[in-house]
């Protein structure tokens, strides 16, 4: 395990090299249908599609990753360096992290049939394999030299593209040269409307089970990448889409831990990341010095406060500061104070039942773990006895694990994820464990306390809010993220898309932004519930607020009129606007934070009010226009006065 | 939680805590120390100038009460240690030489607390006689000898009753007092002793002290102290459901969001850099420190503080590789869409922002048995309604009681303050005897869950997609069996035994304290108090608890694991097979269809490097052989096209493949067990490139292969290589 963590000094970043086969079948056009979910894309134009939705995405998702597609079985050759060895192959974005250019130029072959047209030309003779394999080879060769992960994602639809064994042969070893440099091939294959895509005739010589990047990872299921083919309900783009989308971010293992179920019972597994929270890219500097904007890479070093010396990163030392002063430890110490938790592992202290498990408790994302054979054979059946275990007991594990070397030890829940399709039969979640961090008791927060314990939800009113809660279930009663794409991200990209692109910016629309809630339903399906709940609870925060005044002359109380919105008035006659919202006794208190008069007076009467903070105390006074300055014993003292002026 | 404290600490250093007793190794005074000293470092810690203490110690040789009281009439041996102050680190270094055992036993400890009570006085009376507002606080550690003079005790008690008010708490901790509480009773007590116990016991009472045993206090110093944050609002709003704008029937409720979790990180370690005037201008430069009180980054006198200096290049466009500084003032700010950058003008920063309003709204709710508990992805946060108000409160209370019995959680959008990015929270239900509250916890937007595909764990699928019920990836019904035993066997849902012997959870998370926060807080108050000892101790014992087993629960299980490990028959993959020859062509991996590619080509014996397909074409020269000529030659074909890759590279162009193509050679001729081979020609290199020998000034290379680690091979990474570790690491260095 060290050996391969010493190894992977690799730039940790993704190339993806799209190369799409244009041939007169890959270019023909459906027949024309009046049905609005009728196919209206050729295969090669999905394919493009599916290319400038995937360059959009991964400027998102992976804004250092690179990307590049080549055409091939063109009538033109060109690879943008003057060399034409490479006959039919058309490089039509080189493999680099994408620029607002590449965008623009593949946006505009997408929407632009006659620009297509003129460039997807196929050529009188099929580009040969072998060729494509080995342009392939030196773009990633000179383009992506060192990246940890590099895929060729590849587009066609004929299962058989070479004619004589000797053709064959050298696509095979191209194939198998690709390989030994550490690229993998992904074929997405598509299928002829009269003749079906068999991968045993050519292609399964050509890929390889495992990829060469990352060889411990869980092997991928190559096979299981499905034929696309039209006509099949859902149009060969969405297919494709969702064939490539899933395979969009290479999976990379955050760790390979031993994973201890027993004293002397050690199996291997890998951790990923399967939820993380996707951010836009932060502001950075740019050079406007010239005529083009360009972008600023910054280098830092260090300078001796004392001396303005330079100094190298060696000669740093760390110290932590006490007393005003600093305490230091060698750097070999400092190694010692943090690996003296022991190796990295993941040790089950014990079980325990799931409900000892309460969302309150969480402080983090879960991890995803699976077994991997590498470390120990056999861990897979473990691994699996384990996960299905726990699925029937309804049970958890609790855990030590260590990370990494170096990271702190947290005690962490382990609990099955059970797998699930969606109704295409694709798998939507994985099978395997979740590590659950879970707090110290450092971590955990006091709730502040309410002075008001008296107050009480009663039956009556739980019963009626229960009634509104039920009118407005989720679809299935679940939460599915699928649903809801971030809008600030989504409206940060269309902006930068735009001004990137030299474009008119995009107006917003409250149909960006999908977590706005749907007004209109809740009003339609909840409206008379909630006007009901709305009367008991008057009466009966009335009801519990007298109680607690008791002797004082509260049964006086009348709520005033509450200052309603002007352009209410004008809709409706009859005012319905629920009124747990603060009862507003002044005009001053509009943001609807303010402590009414009663409350106060409540407060006053239980002698609870030099416990008010000074802001809350000038808060009040300030929403009833009294003078707001002096001390707290002053501010307590004209806050009285005005309660007694008032009666209360 | 940040009141003002002033706290004076009166220690008895007289002859008799010298001694040893009770079968201790340490003497009385190093054992009452352990606990003063963990006190004061405590409070050190937190930094605070508000938090000062004092020292006072009596039965001391001397006498020595300052300017503090006039006459030292009737205080004699008794010496004040340290003034109330905010106690920094030399002032600790001061103190621990000052803590001796004197050689006498003459002093009185109600002399002691009446110099203490004077300390507390002049300290916390404001300008015009007033008492401000502190927390005031005297802790007595003393064995219970020497005489004391009772006279005034009404006195002193009335003193820190009244005067003090009640804030005032006396510790009075005694070394092997008597603590029937804690089941501790000295035999044989000295009748001296027994009676000064029982007067202090007297006392405490009195003036509402506490009266403890040494022993109990120490005790307790094992378990971790936690800090007390102050709740901060992170929302103050309201929580709607519909919207108030159009719709009459809507709900608003008033409320607030305090932190329920909030991970304890704890102290980071600052960069500093040794100093290398120590002889000349140090004078000076901790003088100038010295004279700027409270300056963030003071360094004690043999470190700097380090300060960072950017440089901000461009990529040059007339030469591709090269990079250009560029000045300051030619920068403004941007972002980055793919490799274009986008300059967005300090006017226009707000076009790419989202406009929302602070609120936080309802979705819609979910069923809390279907909802996934892997989903949540943050810490979480109390939502009560607001303070003070009634309304808001009952609203509340009715919401999160209908929610828990209709089993539900709702979904809600919540937006902090004016344009802040909008997130999406689970609003959860707690309701416990003192806390009803809604928990918020945000989840997943669509672009945060990864897809990645895992095979199924409960079938295995052919190629052809047919099911196989039985293979060694499965569990056996036996190990099913086994592993449905184990779990049930060490369930520790009621483990632990709670005040009343009744079951209760075992590890719950108010037992576990976080070890890297403590063992760091631990070994700084450790190395501050032990500034010379070289061996770090072991991390406390309470750090590691949980981090294993209960060891009686595993030999109850002791026979279920034994069944599991049988049926579970997991095997160590051995390192790899020594000795070279054994890797060749034939072990290769195969394509899907397993042809054997080799096989296809005639099983060439060499293979021609070609530097246009480098490393597939080394790759498969070297499994083509096991000659080790042959290895070699493909060793210096692959060096000599590093060195052209590296002498034809304009600026960086060619490091990148340069360096692609040295880790693989690297790993390849290790993994051969050559790593001769790949040590002479990396000193060769490193050599070339310091020395300008490949086409100019390359030691922008040499960081880069430093950087990436591909230096020597050595003895730890293979073992047929003659370099040691450190050879390998002085490799490294320039």
């Amino acid at each position: 395990m060290l050996l391969t963590l010493l190894s992977n000094y690799k730039t940790i970043k993704d190339a993806v090299l799209f190369a799409i086969d244009v041939s007169p079948s890959m270019l023909q056009r459906p027949p024309e249908s009046d049905d609005r979910k009728a196919e209206r894309d050729s295969p090669t134009s999905a394919a493009l599609k599916c290319a400038y939705q995937l360059m959009q995405q991964r400027i998102i998702s992976n804004p250092n990753d690179m990307m590049g597609i080549l055409l091939f079985g063109t009538e033109k050759t060109d690879l943008k360096d003057g060399d034409n060895t490479f006959a039919h192959c058309y490089l039509l974005s080189d493999l680099d992290v994408p620029s607002a250019h590449d965008v623009k130029q593949l946006r505009s072959l997408v929407e632009n049939d006659e620009e297509a047209a003129e460039l997807l030309q196929p050529a009188d003779e099929p580009a040969s394999i072998a060729t494509v394999l080995f342009c392939a080879n030196q773009i990633f060769t000179t383009k992506a030299p060192n990246f940890s992960s590099r895929r060729l994602f590849l587009v066609t639809d004929n299962d058989n593209p070479t004619k004589t064994k000797q053709d064959k042969d050298t696509a095979i070893t191209r194939a198998r040269d690709l390989y030994d440099l550490g690229c993998t091939i992904d074929l997405f294959p598509i299928s002829k409307p009269d003749h079906g895509f068999d991968r045993t005739r050519f292609y399964d010589d050509l890929v390889y089970p495992s990829s060469p990047s990352d060889p411990d990872a869980p092997v991928s299921m190559p096979s299981t990448t499905k034929i696309a083919k039209s006509g099949d309900g859902i149009s060969l783009l969405q297919q494709l889409i969702s064939s490539i989308n899933s395979k969009a971010t290479p999976r990379r293992a955050l760790f390979s831990l031993p994973f201890e179920i027993a004293p002397d019972l050690k199996i291997g597994v890998k951790g990923f990341i399967m939820i993380k929270r996707q951010e836009h890219v932060k502001s950075c500097y740019v050079w406007v010095g010239g005529e083009k904007v360009q972008i600023v890479t910054s280098s830092t070093s260090h300078l001796a406060d004392d001396t303005a010396r330079v100094v190298e990163k060696v000669e740093l030392r760390k110290a932590y500061k006490f007393g005003g002063d600093t305490i230091t430890f060698t750097p070999e110490e400092f190694v010692q104070i943090r690996q003296c938790f022991g190796d990295p592992v993941i040790r089950i202290v014990g079980f325990k039942s799931i409900s000892l498990l309460p969302i309150w408790a969480n402080t983090g994302k879960a991890t995803f773990i699976y077994p991997s054979e590498s470390d120990y054979v056999g861990s897979t059946r473990v691994f699996s006895a384990l996960q299905q275990t726990l699925i029937k007991t309804k049970k958890m594990a609790v855990a030590w694990f260590i990370a990494r070397r170096n990271a702190a030890p947290v005690i962490t829940a382990i609990i099955p994820g059970e797998e699930r399709y969606d109704e295409n039969g694709e798998q939507v979640m994985p099978p395997g464990l979740w590590l659950i961090p879970l707090p110290f008791a450092d971590d955990i927060r006091q709730c502040p306390e309410h002075p008001d314990k008296d107050i009480k939800a009663t039956d009556q009113l739980t019963d009626m809010m229960r009634k509104v809660i039920e009118q407005l279930q989720l679809p299935k009663g679940i939460y599915d993220p699928a649903k809801y794409p971030n809008p600030d991200l989504q409206w940060f990209y269309r902006i930068l898309q735009a001004m990137a692109l030299e474009e008119e910016v995009p107006e917003f629309s409250t149909s960006d932004d999908k977590t706005l809630p749907k007004y209109r339903q809740i009003n339609k399906r909840a409206a008379e519930y909630v006007i009901e709940l709305e009367e008991a609870f008057d009466a009966e925060h009335k009801r519990q607020v007298r109680g607690q005044l008791q002797s004082s002359a509260s049964s006086s109380v009348k709520p005033k009129k509450r200052a309603m919105p002007s352009e209410a008035d004008d809709v409706k006659p009859v005012k319905l606007l629920k009124r747990i919202k603060t009862e507003q006794q002044s005009q001053a208190t509009v943001d609807g934070q303010g402590v009414t008069d009663e409350d106060m007076a409540g407060l006053n009467d239980r002698g609870l009010i030099s416990k008010q903070s000074v802001a809350a105390l000038k808060d009040f006074l300030k929403a009833r226009k009294q003078p707001v300055a002096g001390k707290k014993i002053e501010l307590i003292e004209r806050v009285q006065e005005y309660l007694e002026a008032k009666g209360l | 939680m940040a009141t003002k404290e002033a706290t004076v600490y009166i220690l008895d250093l007289g002859r008799s805590m010298g001694e040893k007793r009770n079968g201790r190794s340490q003497t009385n005074l190093e054992w009452a120390l352990e606990y003063v000293w963990d006190k004061i470092m405590t409070t050190v810690a937190t930094g605070r100038k508000t938090a000062m203490m004092g020292v006072v110690g009596y039965r001391t040789d001397e006498t020595d009460v300052g300017a503090l009281i006039e006459e030292s009439d009737g205080y004699s041996n008794i010496t004040i240690l340290s003034l109330l102050k905010q106690f920094l680190l030399v002032d600790i270094r001061d103190l621990h030489v000052k803590l001796r055992p004197s050689s006498t036993d003459d002093g009185d400890v109600l002399s002691a607390l009446a110099v203490a009570i004077q300390m507390i006085d002049t300290t916390t009376t404001g300008k015009t006689g007033n008492k401000l507002k502190f927390d005031r606080k005297i802790n007595i550690i003393s064995d219970g000898y020497g005489f004391m003079d009772t006279a005034d005790l009404d006195a002193i008690a009335e003193k820190l009753k009244e005067d003090e008010v009640e804030l005032n708490i006396l510790q009075v901790l005694g070394v092997d007092f008597d603590d029937p509480e804690f089941g501790f009773k000295e035999e044989d007590k000295d009748p001296e002793k027994e009676q000064n116990e029982s007067v202090l016991k007297d006392f405490a009472e009195k003036c509402n002290g506490n009266f403890a045993t040494l022993a109990e206090a120490i005790s307790q110093l094992e378990i971790p102290r936690t800090k007390n944050t102050r709740p901060v609002p992170s929302y103050k709003g309201t929580l709607t459901l519909g919207n108030t704008d159009i719709y009459h029937a809507t709900l608003t409720i008033d409320i607030e969001r305090y932190p329920c979790t909030m991970i304890a990180k704890p102290p980071t370690a600052s960069q500093f850099v040794v100093r290398t005037d120590l002889s000349g201008a140090a004078g000076a430069s901790t003088q100038s420190s010295a004279t700027i009180p409270g300056e963030d980054h003071r360094a004690d006198g043999q470190l700097a503080a380090v300060k960072s200096q950017r440089v901000y290049q461009i990529e040059d466009t007339d030469h591709p590789g090269m990079k250009t500084n560029v000045e300051m003032e030619d920068l403004e700010r941007g972002f980055e869409y793919g490799r274009t950058a986008v300059h967005i003008s300090e006017s226009d920063a707000n076009v790419v922002k989202l406009e929302t309003h602070p609120c936080l709204e309802l979705i819609g709710f979910v069923q809390d048995e279907k909802f996934e508990r892997f989903l949540p992805m943050s810490r979480t946060n109390y939502i009560i309604g607001q303070k003070t108000n009634t309304s808001a409160i009952l609203a509340l209370s009715v919401f999160v009681h209908a929610l828990y019995e209709a089993g539900c959680y709702a979904l809600a959008r919540l937006v902090t303050k004016e344009n802040k990015a909008p997130i999406l929270v689970l609003l959860v239900p707690r309701i416990e005897p003192n806390l009803e509250c809604l928990i918020d916890v945000e989840l997943p937007f669509a672009e945060d869950i990864r897809h990645y595909k895992f095979p199924p764990l409960d079938k295995k699928l052919t190629i052809s997609g047919k099911i196989i019920a039985e293979h060694r990836d499965l569990p056996t019904p036996d190990l099913m069996s086994a592993m449905s035993r184990y779990v049930h066997d060490m369930d520790i849902s009621e483990y632990a035994r709670g005040d009343d012997d009744e079951p209760s959870e075992y590890m719950k998370f108010e037992d576990t304290y976080s070890p890297l926060l403590h063992r760091i807080n631990h070994i700084i108050r450790w190395r501050a108090t032990n500034p010379t000892s070289s061996e770090l101790p072991p991390p406390p014992q309470i750090l590691t608890k949980y981090s294993a087993p209960p060891p009686d629960l595993l030999d109850a299980a002791q026979d279920t694991i034994s069944q599991l490990k049988a049926a579970a028959s997991v095997k160590k993959v051995p390192p790899k097979q020594k000795g070279r020859g054994k890797r060749t062509l034939r072990d290769r991996e195969k394509p899907l269809s397993g042809l054997d590619v080799d096989a296809l080509l005639g099983n060439p014996k060499r293979v021609k490097i070609d530097s246009a397909n480098l490393i597939p074409t080394f790759k498969q020269a070297l499994a083509a052989t096991d000659d080790l000529s042959a290895i070699q030659a493909a060793a210096d074909d692959m060096g000599a096209n590093i060195r052209s890759l590296i002498r034809n590279s304009v600026g960086e162009s060619g490091y990148g493949r340069a360096l692609e193509a040295m880790r693989v050679m690297r790993e390849e001729i290790t993994e051969l067990e050559e790593p001769d081979i790949w040590n002479g020609f990396v000193r060769a290199l490193k050599g070339e490139l310091l020395g300008g020998k490949l086409g100019g000034d390359r030691r922008e290379m040499w960081w880069k292969v430093r950087g990436s680690r591909y230096g020597l091979v050595d003895r730890k990474r293979c073992f047929a290589s003659e370099v040691s570790e450190e050879e390998a690491a002085e490799f490294y260095k320039a």
